[in-house]
Order: structure tokens, then C-alpha cells, then sequence
């Protein structure tokens, strides 16, 4: 039972969903918007769940004393100061907009800053033209970030005036055109993979969602 | 000294890097801005747009990406408030839900728009998915009250507006996947007129949806940002960070150069 059931909402409802889709009858657009509605009242508890994980993620590190346990207290100091915070004051609250914008606002842009150092030092050491591929991907590379930098046009238009703002112009082409190609490519592949594993899992060959090993 | 090259300290780099960045911020050097094609697309749409149109804004990106898109944010809303086009923010993503609301009120103040019949925030509802569909029947069945809790129907700016159907464009301005949901959800089922404004390392992933005319225009990172500023001629952060942004390029470039030329003479050493 633990398995017919899921197996067998799953597949109503993805047959469902997929024949309201594509009626216009008004019966068949008022259940589409129907079990939409009650998606909307499933998706909080999927935020209840992300929780509890990262609960008994973070006490089974502290019980078992893991490499930086002690880290794991301040997700929990940081996580009740926002909730106790948060649910009595609400999301304006003062206290809490503060603490959004003065340490988690600044401690988020910090992370991702720091990228920065390690893309450089990482484009220095790995960006090499060893292979075709890999000289191509490179002078690509060299003409986007050019192209994206005002710098660049300004540096061309001094130095070579009789073709005005060349840098933009030719990562505009490399975006508009390979690119692209590439793109639509990876997209269509993409649609295809999806569509043919939402097809399994409708009909119940793919189960890998439900847990456990496969074929239980 | 070619062997030294190549295994140069990762600290030197980090040093060259830090300078790139401070000394520009320091000089504040200025650099005339290109605008492209795809940011001139979303100006122009929105220029033409009459007052008392709609667009609803979609604050999809964390504090992580905010150096990038804030800045957009600011240039686009705005351009909106000097049009009197009215604005609707609203989020798909928990951790924008102030950074929305914050967005929109300091703008405000700047443009003297009055919320409620200016602009309104909806805030944040889980379920990405779903919150764009259940909108395209009715935006009162996701967000039954404001960010504030003020029931839509209180709103002034709210009392003509139902679904998709008064909302005469969405800007999305995203650093994840956001876009090609509103284009899958929004546009191809409602026919909802969507344009873009995204985080410089997913640019490239939105060049097909804006051929297809599925995206009215798009404003590619901080560059989008510089070239909104300039459309409507007022420079700000975007226009400041793109000097910054090309000393740092500059030097990455030249980096990527030194670092191939050494492997170059290298090899031919070893052969």
C-alpha cells in the first residue's frame, strides 16, 4: 500500500493534468485551476520539511561531534533569531529587516565576492589553448568578457578608428549567434529528457522518487 | 623565471585583484557605455507603454546577486514611475521578499510614487509553479493580501487588475532559473509578455527565448544595468561598477595572455 498509493495519485493526477492542458472545455480548465490551487497549499509544507532536514542534519553533526560541529550552533542561533524574530513581528519588523540587511545581506555578497579571486587565479592556471576546442572556447571567452567591458570599445575605438566599437559588436555576434545555436540545442535536449522521464513516472517505471531501492 | 611564472602565488593574483577593484572605485573613472540591442528591446517596450499600464516586477535574486541586479532594478522601476506606469513587485523566492519591499519603497521616495496607487509589493508564496499559474486565473487566489497584509482589494492600484490579462508586461530580474519558468508558465500559456533582466553568468542561457520573441527584451548583469542608465540618463551604480568591472576584466584578460604565453614557451622548451 505504502507504494499503490502514491504510484496510482501519481498517475491520476499526471493524466489528469496533462489532458487539462490541452481542453478548453470549461469542466476540464476549472479542474486544471482547481488542483492548482491545492499545489499551492501543498508547497508550505515542502519549506516544514526543509526545516526538520536542516535540523537533524545539523544535531546528528553536534551529537557525533563532526569536523567544525561547533559551526552547527550558529545555524541554529541564526536560524532562531530570524523565526523568533520573524513570526511574532512579522517580515517588516524592524529587528528583523536589520538583520537581513546589515548580516545577511552583507555576509551573502561577501561569498560571492570572494569568487572573484578564485576565477582569476582559476583563469590563470587552467584557461590554456592546449587543443582547437579549447582555443576557440578561449578566444571566445577573451572576446566576451572584452566585448562586456566599456573599456574595451574605448581601447579599440583609440587605437583602431575606422571600426567603431568592434569589442561590443563581436561578442554581440558570438551571443547572437553560436551561442544560441548552442542553446537551443542543450534546450531541446533538455525538453526531450524531461518529457521522456515524465512520462515514467507517470506510468510508474521510474519510482526512484517514492525512496528505497527501486522495483520494492 | 618562465617555470616562476607559471606557478606564481595565488595570493599575488588575489592582490592584483583587490587592486583592480579598490583603485577604479577610488578614481571613479567613467567609460562611455555601448547600449545593446537586447537592454534598447526592454526600453523601448517599456517607453512605449502609455501611463496607467502595468508591470509587474519579479525580484527574483538574493542578497548575493544584488550588486548585479539591484541596480537594474532601481534604472527600471524608475523609468516606470517617471512614465506613471504602475508597478507590482512580488517574489518567487523567500529570501528576496525584503529586498523587494526595500527596493521598491526607496525608489518611491526618490520618484515620488504613492503605494497603493503607484506601486504595490505582494511579497513572497512558496511553490514557484504554481504561484504563476494560480496568478494567470487570478492573482488574489496566491496573494489574498499584501506584504504588508492589506487585503488586495483595499489596494487601489489592485481594484482593476485580476490575472495576467491587465498586466501589460513582467520583468523578471533573476540569478537562477526564474526566467524560463515565467516564460514557461506565463508566456506560452497565457501569451503574458515577459522581459528580463539576469545576473552576467546566465545571460547566455536567454539568447534563444528573446530570438523566439518569448522575451521582449533582456538586460545582460551589470551591463544591462549601465545601459538602462543611459537610456534614461541617469547614471548610478550600474554605470560606477562597470569601470570597476573593466580594470577587473582587463586584468583577467591579460592574466588569461601571460599565462598562455608562458605555456607556449614552455612547451617549446620541452619539445
Amino acid at each position: 500500500m505504502r507504494r499503490q498509493v502514491p504510484l496510482i495519485l501519481c498517475f491520476a493526477f499526471g493524466i489528469v493534468m496533462a489532458l487539462t492542458e490541452f481542453s478548453p472545455h470549461p469542466f476540464s480548465q476549472w479542474l486544471n485551476e482547481e488542483i492548482i490551487d491545492w499545489a499551492l497549499v501543498i508547497g508550505p509544507f515542502a519549506l516544514v520539511l526543509a526545516v526538520a532536514t536542516l535540523v537533524q542534519s545539523h544535531w546528528t553533526r553536534i551529537r557525533r561531534r563532526s569536523e567544525y560541529w561547533q559551526y552547527s550552533f550558529l545555524v541554529f542561533i541564526g536560524m532562531a533569531s530570524m523565526v523568533l524574530i520573524g513570526i511574532p513581528g512579522g517580515q517588516r519588523h524592524e529587528a528583523f529587516v536589520w538583520l537581513f540587511r546589515y548580516v545577511q545581506v552583507p555576509m551573502d555578497a561577501t561569498m560571492f565576492s570572494l569568487l572573484a579571486f578564485f576565477i582569476a587565479s582559476a583563469a590563470y592556471r587552467a584557461f590554456r589553448a592546449r587543443t582547437l576546442e579549447a582555443t576557440l572556447l578561449l578566444a571566445a571567452a577573451l572576446i566576451v568578457m572584452i566585448g562586456n567591458a566599456p573599456v574595451g570599445d574605448l581601447i579599440w575605438n583609440t587605437i583602431m578608428p575606422f571600426q567603431d566599437n568592434l569589442p561590443s559588436t563581436a561578442r554581440q555576434w558570438i551571443l547572437d549567434n553560436p551561442n544560441l545555436s548552442a542553446r537551443r540545442g542543450i534546450i531541446l535536449g533538455i525538453s526531450l529528457g524531461v518529457i521522456s522521464q515524465s512520462i515514467r513516472i507517470i506510468l510508474g517505471i521510474e519510482r526512484s522518487y517514492l525512496g528505497g531501492v527501486e522495483g520494492d | 623565471m618562465i617555470e616562476k611564472l607559471m606557478n606564481i602565488d595565488r595570493r599575488i593574483i588575489f592582490i592584483l585583484v583587490a587592486l583592480a577593484v579598490i583603485i577604479p572605485s577610488l578614481l571613479e573613472v567613467n567609460f562611455p557605455i555601448t547600449v545593446s540591442q537586447p537592454t534598447r528591446s526592454t526600453y523601448d517596450y517599456i517607453e512605449a507603454l502609455p501611463p496607467g499600464s502595468t508591470i509587474m516586477v519579479g525580484f527574483n535574486y538574493g542578497p548575493s546577486s544584488l550588486a548585479e541586479l539591484h541596480p537594474m532594478a532601481k534604472a527600471v522601476i524608475y523609468h516606470c514611475f517617471q512614465k506613471k506606469i504602475r508597478v507590482i513587485g512580488m517574489t518567487l523566492l523567500a529570501e528576496a521578499a525584503t529586498l523587494g519591499d526595500n527596493m521598491l519603497k526607496d525608489v518611491a521616495a526618490e520618484a515620488g510614487a504613492v503605494y497603493g496607487q503607484d506601486y504595490a509589493y505582494l511579497g513572497f508564496r512558496p511553490g514557484a509553479t504554481q504561484v504563476l499559474l494560480g496568478m494567470g486565473t487570478a492573482i488574489d487566489s496566491v496573494f489574498e493580501a499584501d506584504y504588508a497584509g492589506t487585503s488586495l482589494a483595499e489596494i487601489p492600484l489592485m481594484a482593476d487588475i485580476t490575472n495576467y490579462e491587465q498586466v501589460d508586461l513582467v520583468l523578471d530580474l533573476a540569478s537562477g532559473s526564474s526566467t524560463e519558468w515565467w516564460i514557461t508558465y506565463t508566456n506560452t500559456r497565457y501569451n503574458q509578455q515577459i522581459a528580463a533582466g539576469v545576473t552576467g553568468v546566465i545571460v547566455s542561457q536567454m539568447y534563444p527565448y528573446l530570438q523566439t520573441k518569448q522575451l521582449v527584451g533582456l538586460m545582460p548583469g551589470l551591463l544591462g544595468a549601465a545601459e538602462y542608465e543611459k537610456l534614461i540618463g541617469m547614471p548610478a551604480k550600474g554605470t560606477e561598477g562597470m569601470s570597476i568591472q573593466s580594470f577587473a576584466h582587463l586584468l583577467v584578460v591579460g592574466l588569461v595572455i601571460l599565462g598562455n604565453i608562458a605555456f607556449f614557451i614552455q612547451r617549446r622548451q620541452g619539445e
